[in-house]
């Protein structure tokens, strides 16, 4: 038995408030593509960043060949031999194709203090010719497809197989996510036929992909490495089976509390279009209703959100407000008509850190708390008081900065904020994101709260098994559509692989 | 440190650094320590505070508005060439003047996504040659007689002291109401904190923007009115060299730079300090065309001290 190239062992990376990682061992072997799944949040990418140095691990070791290493920036990932693909492509538009395969490694291309050019771009057109892509490598990268951008971005990380002595491993993160079918089939190919000098780490939401193009498979779930198994042993069913895994706890999401919607029509969206996110989507959303919105990344219902609350404007179809027809500019006019959205970026997007608790409750429903042009201190302390109390938010008092809570007391200002002004409609983009498991069971209760008295609810859940739990209803969303709609009333919810067979 | 322990250390040291610069030069000169030279060094550094005082809420808001000073010039162009013909009406007409340059800064920079630096400096051209047209290129004398009848509010004594200062402390307080009590302060703040929160939260911040612009250049305005006032004359020139001074005052006064936090009175603790550091740099006899150096100087140490690098990534 050889050593594997590339292992970590027992592996534990915390942020405040969630386990990313917990305990994860898994080791590649030589020439091996290995395949990385599980849900959005199970901890995929986490990994792929601790192995390339941007997270550095709590607890755990990476080892090379068998040797321990530690690897604390991504330049010294490369060094160990391991490139990263990003997700979100990371190629610097202004720079030459050679620019960005030989970024931050241009000294050997180095004569008499200056880049020689001709070297660099003969050097780049060898490691364009591995990918097949046949642009001149003097192209500017803003002057290329997202695909081909895509293609560079890989060349950049397999140039490392001519640069290092010994095996390399590149880590593929959701690679094909913007490449069409050819390009998948190219890459897989070149991936094929690299297996000889280099192993792969592969991750994608495609979950056929990862089995036609691994050896072996991990499955990640929660932080923890759940199953692994060899790819031509498993189902694309196994392995929905095994990412989801839970049984359902219908305390845990207070189902028993769930409304009955009423049939008034808060909000209805007409084929609503949205170029190059999402694409005729309609739906109504009624009264005391939670709708859920199931899709991995891409899906574009993280777009189909920021649509409807304001924020960006659509290219199509139409939104209506109890039966008028609305355009919203920004998200003030959806505010106006009663519109609010809890965003998925709570310190960008949701507080100002350095306001009060108060302060930050009362800004959507400022002109509330004024009269003869000065705000009324008095009144907006009760009120925040009030809420404070309402939603048991821990906080020394209603003037203490909201930097200074904790995510889940954060999470709770927002909402309260939005109740404030006396929001109709609610979004909710991953309102349990990074608070702990205590202060989700309170923003549940809280969802349960806000529905008994006639407020609806959009919700795009932290996990498919909340977005279950708590709806109503939910719709699925595949590539910027609607693949499928499920009535969850309480004690009869849909099973998680029926939505995630829609989902991929 | 603790973020506790540097707000206070932000609100007092301004204070304490102007008590010991006070001392400094009281230590080389002691007639500098009488009443009526406080009175005197203060009043002469209102025109400079008045300019400050309204892009002090521009910096808070995270933006710059570097027009101020050609405003300034302008308004007093206005009110020279404009006092003989329409007597006291010339005053509202050349802070409308200030007012519609802070707005132009506002709109451009906010509705057309143009870096408030670049929107406020091409306005500055603009207003540049405004002044210049309005004056004719000349410097324009305002008659002695027509500054006792209309501009004696801005130079003459009440109670033994400076109508300057009288007018610097009523635009102190009134804008530190604004900012304290009404809706509009308290969005100024949020929008430099963090602009896109207040933007999710349903505000129309471009509006708070344009308020805060518009503002701005309406003090420069007023600054410019009594400006003029006190030199018996307008010119198209006459607040050059203020900007720098005007921007180093606000940032030694404790405002930082990149938004959120600060105050006008801040501003009014920092104007003093820059006047009584101009004193100290005649007493040991800089030259005054050399005084653009040690503003620049105090301006690069003041943003150093007060700004959290640690949080800004990249510098543009």
């Amino acid at each position: 038995m050889t050593e594997p190239v590339l292992e970590i062992r027992g592996v534990s990376k915390s942020f405040p408030g969630v386990k990313a990682l917990d305990n994860v061992s898994f080791a590649i072997n030589k020439g091996e593509v290995v395949g990385l799944i599980g849900e959005n949040g199970a901890g995929k990418s986490t990994l792929l960043k601790v192995l390339n140095g941007v997270y550095h691990a709590d607890e755990g070791g990476i080892f090379v060949d068998g040797k321990p290493i530690s690897i604390s920036s991504p330049r010294q990932a490369f060094d160990s031999g391991i490139a990263m693909v990003f997700q979100e492509q990371s190629v610097l538009p202004t720079l030459t194709v050679a620019e960005n395969i030989f970024l931050g490694r241009e000294e050997e291309f180095i004569r008499l203090g200056l880049i020689s050019r001709k070297r660099m771009n003969a050097a780049a057109a060898k490691e364009l010719e591995k990918v097949h892509l046949n642009v001149d490598p003097a192209t500017r990268c803003a002057d290329l497809s997202f695909a081909d951008r895509q293609m560079v971005e890989i060349a950049k990380a397999l140039s490392l197989d001519s640069r290092i002595n010994g095996h390399v491993t590149i880590l593929l993160d959701e690679p094909t996510s913007v490449l069409e079918k050819k390009e998948v089939d190219l890459l897989f190919s070149i991936v094929k036929d690299l297996k000889a000098r280099a192993s792969f780490v592969f991750i994608s939401h495609r979950i056929e992909e990862v089995l036609e193009i691994s050896d072996r498979v991990y499955v990640l779930r929660d932080g923890k490495c759940v199953k692994e198994l060899e790819a031509k042993d498993a189902t694309v069913k196994d392995l929905h089976q095994h990412m989801v895994g839970r049984q359902l706890h219908h305390e845990y999401y207070r189902e028993a509390r769930q409304a009955t919607p009423s049939s008034e029509v808060v909000l209805e969206s007409k084929g609503l279009v949205k170029d190059g996110a999402f694409a005729n989507i309609s739906f109504a959303l009624h009264a005391g209703e939670v709708l859920g919105i199931a899709g991995v990344i891409g899906s574009g219902r993280e777009d189909l959100a920021r649509c409807l609350a304001g924020h960006t404007k659509p290219d199509g179809g139409s939104i209506s407000i109890a039966g008028r027809a609305v355009r919203f500019s920004a998200a003030y006019d959806a505010t106006a008509s009663g519109v609010g959205l809890v965003p998925a970026e709570r310190k960008v997007e949701g507080l100002v850190a350095p306001f009060s608790v108060a302060e930050n409750m009362t800004l959507s429903a400022l002109p509330k708390f004024v009269s003869g042009g000065v705000i009324r201190f008095a009144a907006e302390n009760a009120v925040a008081k009030q809420w404070i109390d309402r939603l048991k938010i821990k906080t020394p008092s209603a003037a203490t900065m909201v930097g200074s809570l904790s995510g889940g007391n954060q999470q709770k200002v927002v909402l309260a904020k939005w109740r404030i002004a006396g929001v109709k409609v609610l979004i909710l983009d991953h309102p349990t994101r990074g608070i702990d498991v205590g202060a989700k069971e309170d923003v549940y209760e809280l969802i349960r709260d806000m529905t008994a008295e006639g407020l609806a609810v959009i919700l795009l859940g932290d996990t498919l098994e909340e977005v279950i739990g708590l709806s109503n209803r939910i719709l699925v969303m595949k590539d910027g559509e609607v693949t499928a709609s499920f009535d969850a009333p309480p004690g009869a919810k849909p099973a998680q692989v029926d939505l995630v067979s829609h989902m991929v | 440190m603790t973020s506790d322990a540097k707000n206070r250390l932000q609100t007092w040291l301004p204070i304490i650094v102007l008590v010991l610069l006070v001392l400094l030069v009281g230590i080389y000169d002691h007639t500098f320590f009488s009443i009526s030279n406080f009175l005197e060094v203060t009043s002469d550094t209102m025109t400079l505070f008045l300019m400050a005082s309204g892009v002090t809420l521009v910096i808070m808001m995270g933006g710059i508005d570097l027009s101020v000073q050609a405003v300034a010039s302008m308004t007093s162009c206005i009110l020279a060439v404009y006092l003989p013909r329409y007597g006291v009406f010339a005053i509202p007409f050349a802070v409308l003047g200030g007012m519609v340059a802070g707005f132009l800064g506002g709109f451009v920079s906010t509705r057309l996504r143009i870096p408030s630096f670049i929107a406020t400096l091409a306005v500055s051209g603009v207003v540049l040659s405004a002044g210049y047209w309005f004056s004719d290129t000349k410097s324009v004398i305002i008659p002695g007689e027509l500054s006792a009848t209309y501009l004696s509010w801005a130079v003459g004594d009440f109670l033994g002291v400076p109508n300057e200062i009288w007018v610097g402390v009523v635009f102190l307080i009134i804008l530190s109401l604004i900012l304290g009590l009404t809706p509009f302060g308290r969005l100024v703040r949020g929008v430099g904190a963090q602009e896109r929160a207040v933007m999710a939260s349903g505000i129309d911040v471009d509006r708070v923007k344009i308020a805060g612009y518009t503002l701005s250049g309406t003090m420069a305005g007023v600054a410019g009115i009594v400006m003029a006032a006190r030199l018996g004359s307008g010119s198209p020139t006459l607040a050059n060299e203020f900007l720098l001074p005007a921007i180093a005052c606000i940032v030694v006064g404790g405002t930082a730079i990149t938004g959120g936090v600060g105050s006008v009175w801040r501003t009014f603790v920092g104007a003093l300090i820059v006047q009584v550091v101009r004193i100290g740099m005649t007493f040991v006899g800089v030259s005054v065309f050399a005084q653009q150096i040690v503003f620049g100087v105090i301006l690069v140490v003041a943003v150093g001290v007060t700004m959290d690098r640690a949080k800004v990534f990249v510098i543009k």
